[in-house]
């Protein structure tokens, strides 16, 4: 099996250099930013085996958690940059610095791929006094700092979402009830300690089903394929146009300095892997929006998405540091 | 009363608490260096209070030095009542520090695996282990250089193959060209497979 | 009918059977060894059974885990040295046994316990599941933070020796739980401002440090000392044994059931908490806690498999993890392209009743890989301890190293093994240590979760907890638990019963 696909990659193979034509010649870590079992980890366990049959080598993959993220965002960037050491992470990094969190983050990496990007759900208990956008910010406007919103710290999607909607809407008095994650927070949901989740559509989209949770908006420009009867967030009020699309996503990235050829090779693998009918399905399930996506063109997606959300979070006052510290630019309005 | 139950089970053999349900202290007397620890846990305590302090200071019912503040705050009580109470008891002149707290041989083996982590990223994991296990088991055992060293290599070897080829925990590999070798070998696998 | 049917699925199948008894026999060694963990074990399947079908994958997983449960216990007897956090409690009395050389009656006893505490909680998943998850999710923050308190007390339980120096080593373990980056606001806590502190203090390397190391540390006092010579020929429990405890077990099953139903609490608290449960119904144990008594073997093991059962059912029900394993395998039926969630058990009953037949089939197979191959670990026991001492220390540090691929955490392992040894010369117990790691988060999160929602307002928290019912059960417990282990308590106690209770 292995053999035919390297006879497919063949004409690949033909352009790689002699010295590196045996990379991989032993097998490469991957470190998962993320625990077991979390989003980042059964994307990166799902994509990695078809990338490691295009590669003809072997990926054993680490989860290295804590200091959300850091901890194995900086091992990486130590490690020597020839290809065996990959960075599987999310998009976290891009705000260690605006938050204080760390002193390095993507720009110190390669990308090989961006995967894939979730959509935002505002989600609510059914219990609750609203149905959708609309009415809970009227239910908030009369009931000041009453309906309790889930967070995960600072940097985390609620966090983000709730800087979107306080600087769309001018305001937002609520009580926010801090979870370590969106998991225990949807669950405290269902629950009712906490009245209104900004979540991953993936993480929310059977409770939804189940209609133990209700969809007060879906935070895109246009309608989820997966949730088609959910109201966007756009069509509530047009003045989020500017921050969306916007999302969580998912990259494999090896530190700068790592060679060419090398990198081809991955970004070739990955992208192969990434093109697999099992994997696209498993994505589309979990409401995830494919972007395989490698190059300059995840480079400036990067970009793209550090300069938003660090001047929302700015704005918003969250910040340690003001992105313009580190030559994060505002985004052209 | 825990502390006065007349039915706890201490060695007799100077009280070295071999369970963790039957801790060596003695009820009646100190044992040497007692007074000290318990000095010491109380100036830890003090320094953790004050640095819980530190994270958040007075500022909500909710920040996050609210709980290590509590914690540390009964620390500091607990280590001030166990060092009052360690304080009254009388020394027992029964034990030495030396032979019954730290023994020499306690401390050849705190300095062995000190060396163990000192060494263990530079070295790597096999060859850090297998001069550990060696000079452990050597020192411990007494017995020829041949069987010390094949009980030691073989048991390595055992752990290294659990850890390393059926559960993938990479341990610093050191000088030692870890990867490339496993490499090898299942090259050699999938050669003869395919 | 159709769920019977559903159930045989694996008993038809010899390829799944074998599956079930080949992760169950591999379970046992894993959950034995500290450090490697079941968590770990399970997350490693995910690639390696990545091209499978559903069931074959879940059978493995399935057998892993509940024997995984159970294999700490091993260790925790014959080394006192517990392989997995579920297994704490069993040492406290477990180890006593195995130097009276009792081991094999000890590890007879937690098998079959293991066993029937295993199936109370299949049986409750099976039959309540929908019912019991209902009632989980009803926890808000300040039931989950009682609960921590209420497990906070039992130090007293705990601490055998001195309660003060237990109360010390439970704040100090609540402590160490704060340390790193705060999970929730990410401030630095305990962390003076050294960066290798930031990623806090992994429990495991706590756990292995004070129980692995500082043992082994002990243990050189005597290294001439021949090892206790282990009774092996009676093992099986005789019947009169099994009745006798069968009250205590089902409690102690309960809530077992019941703590790893609640998520984010497992088989680690569950036990525990059965363990104090049985100290403070047994009102003549043969012998006192702590020296060996049976009971204090029953506890900890019947809850700990209970909670296997409880964590699948909101994991079933609602697509909520459990506990850690569960959260894993959430994960491995996605990669199978299978939805977890709510609707799950409605679409898709037949995986749910294929679950319950595994998870029998894998607790009989623990049965019987329990009650076998002792002989072999007895063997290590025996091993001369020149050889046994480094052996654990090398497995220790590989141990705590694999708990997250991070060197830091055997620094800590080794710093505070040889804290461990100090607090053991000195008569500062262990358990509560760890008890107050394991219950730190749950404390401190719950606590501030509470206390936000009814902003900040102490009035309005206490106002929550009187007008709950569940909360107040749970305040009257906390006020009930603590107020027995007070002085005033014993002398009213003393008085009213002519003096006989002292």
């Amino acid at each position: 099996m292995k053999r035919m696909v390297f006879g497919a990659l063949g004409a690949l193979a033909l352009s790689v250099t002699a010295a590196v034509a045996e990379y991989p010649e032993k097998e490469i870590q991957g470190i998962i930013q993320w625990g077991a079992g979390g989003s980042t980890d059964t994307v990166m366990r799902s994509v990695t085996p078809h990338a490691e049959d295009v590669l003809g080598g072997k990926v054993v993959l680490q989860n290295i958690t804590g200091g959300v993220g850091a901890i194995a965002l900086n091992q990486v960037a130590g490690a020597k940059a020839d290809g065996y050491t990959l960075l599987m992470g999310a998009e976290n990094p891009l705000l260690y610095k605006v938050l204080g969190l760390g002193k390095k983050d993507y720009s110190d990496f390669i990308p090989i791929n961006v995967l894939a990007r979730g959509t935002a759900i505002l989600v609510a208990s059914p219990d609750a006094p609203f149905d959708d956008y609309a009415g809970m910010m009227e239910h908030i406007k009369a009931n000041p700092g009453a309906v309790r919103f889930g967070s995960t710290g600072p940097g985390g999607l609620p966090s983000v979402i709730t800087a979107m909607i306080e600087s769309v809407e001018g305001g937002l008095d609520v009580i926010k009830v801090p979870y370590d994650g969106d998991g225990p927070a949807l669950t405290a949901l269902q629950g009712g300690a906490i009245d209104v989740m900004p979540a991953v559509l993936g993480a929310s989209i059977e409770f939804i089903r189940a209609g133990s949770m209700k969809p007060l908006a879906v935070f895109d420009t246009e309608a989820n394929k997966n949730l088609p009867d959910a109201p966007t967030i756009t069509s509530f009020n047009a003045g989020y146009e500017a921050h969306l699309p916007w999302g969580p996503f998912f990259g494999v990235f090896v530190p700068n300095g790592t060679p060419d050829d090398v990198v081809a090779k991955l970004t070739e693998a990955y992208k192969v892997g990434a093109e697999n009918a099992d994997f696209i399905e498993l994505m589309d399930g979990r409401g995830f929006t494919m972007m395989n996506i490698s190059g300059a063109e995840a480079q400036d997606f990067l970009t793209n998405w550090q300069q938003g959300t660090a001047w929302l979070l700015q704005d918003a006052g969250l910040t340690k540091a003001s992105p313009e510290e580190f030559g994060i630019a505002r985004p052209a309005e | 009363m825990p502390a006065t139950d007349p039915d706890i089970y201490i060695d007799p053999e100077h009280h070295d608490g071999t369970s963790d349900a039957t801790p060596g202290g003695e009820q009646t007397q100190r044992r040497p260096g007692e007074l000290v620890f318990a000095a010491i846990m109380l100036i830890a305590s003090l320094a953790l209070l004050w640095s819980a302090y530190g994270i958040a200071g007075f500022d909500a019912l909710s920040s996050p030095g609210a709980i290590p503040m509590a914690t540390t705050l009964a620390m500091v009580i607990t280590a001030g009542i166990i060092l009052f109470k360690t304080a009254k008891l009388p020394l027992d002149h029964s034990e030495t520090v030396v032979r019954d707290i730290l023994p020499p041989v306690v401390l050849v083996f705190a300095g062995l695996l000190i060396a163990y982590g000192i060494l263990l990223r530079p070295l790597g994991f096999l060859p850090t282990s297998a001069l550990f296990l060696i000079a452990a088991i050597k020192l411990l055992a007494r017995r020829g250089w041949g069987w010390t060293i094949g009980v030691s290599l073989g048991s390595l070897i055992t752990i290294w193959l659990i850890f390393r080829i059926v559960f993938s925990v990479l341990m610093p590999s050191g000088v030692v060209p870890e990867a490339e070798f496993i490499q090898f070998f299942r090259n050699m696998i999938n050669g003869g497979a395919g | 009918m159709q769920a019977f049917l559903d159930i045989m699925t694996i008993f038809t199948q010899p390829q799944l059977l074998l599956l079930v008894g080949l992760g169950t026999f591999a379970g046992v060694y894993v959950g034995a060894i500290p450090g490697l963990s079941v968590t770990m074990a399970v997350s490693i399947l995910i690639s390696f059974t990545f091209s499978w079908d559903v069931y074959p994958a879940l059978s493995l997983m399935i057998g892993i885990y509940m024997g995984g449960v159970y294999g700490g216990s091993r260790t925790a007897i014959l080394l006192n040295i517990p392989g997995a956090p579920s297994a704490i409690a069993t040492a406290l009395d477990g180890y006593p046994l195995a130097q009276r050389g009792e081991a094999g009656t000890a590890i007879g006893v937690t098998t079959v316990m293991s066993f029937i505490g295993g199936f109370i909680g299949i049986g409750v998943l099976a039959l309540a599941a929908p019912f019991v998850s209902d009632f989980a999710l009803t926890f808000q923050p300040r039931d989950y933070m009682l609960l921590a308190v209420l497990g906070i007390l039992l130090v007293g339980s705990l601490s055998q020796g001195s309660l003060v120096k237990g109360i010390f080593a439970g704040a100090l373990g609540i402590a160490i739980g704060a340390v790193g980056r705060d999970p929730l606001t990410f401030d630095e806590r305990f962390t003076f401002g050294l960066p290798i502190m930031e990623n806090g203090i992994s429990f495991i390397a706590v756990m292995i440090g004070m129980f692995g190391v500082s043992e082994a540390l002990l243990q050189l006092h005597h290294v001439n000392k021949d090892a206790v010579r282990q009774k092996i020929d009676k093992i099986v429990p005789s019947f009169a044994t099994v009745k006798k405890h069968l009250p205590l077990s089902l409690q102690t099953s309960s809530i077992g059931v019941l703590i790893g139903a609640l998520p984010g609490t497992g088989g680690d608290i569950a036990a525990l908490m059965a363990y104090d449960h049985a100290k403070r119904v047994t009102k003549n144990p043969e012998r006192p806690f702590g020296t060996g008594a049976i009971e204090g073997l029953v506890a900890p093991e019947t809850a700990n498999n209970a909670a296997v059962g409880g964590a699948f059912i909101p994991m079933m029900t609602l697509g909520i993890p459990g506990d850690a394993v569960t959260a894993i395998m959430i994960g491995a039926l996605f990669i199978h392209g299978l939805n977890p969630g709510p609707m799950l058990m409605i679409e898709q009953p037949h995986m749910f009743w294929f679950i319950v037949g595994a998870l029998i089939t894998a607790n009989f197979f623990m049965l019987i890989f329990g009650l076998t191959g002792i002989r072999l670990f007895t063997k290590i026991v025996e091993m001369p301890r020149s050889v046994l001492i480094p052996l654990i220390m090398l497995l220790s540090i590989v141990g705590a190293y694999a708990v997250n691929n991070a060197i830091t955490d055997v620094y800590w392992m080794l710093g505070f093994g040889l804290f461990g040894y100090f607090m053991r010369h000195y008569g500062y117990p262990l358990g509560p240590v760890i008890l107050g790691v394991i219950l730190s988060r749950l404390l401190d999160d719950n606590w501030r979760r509470a206390i936000i929602s009814e902003r900040e307002d102490l009035g309005l928290f206490f106002q929550g907890i009187l007008t709950s019912p569940l909360s107040l059960v749970l305040f009257i417990a906390v006020i009930l638990i603590f107020v027995s282990q007070t002085p005033i308590w014993h002398k009213g106690k003393a008085r009213l019963l002519g003096g006989k209770a002292a």
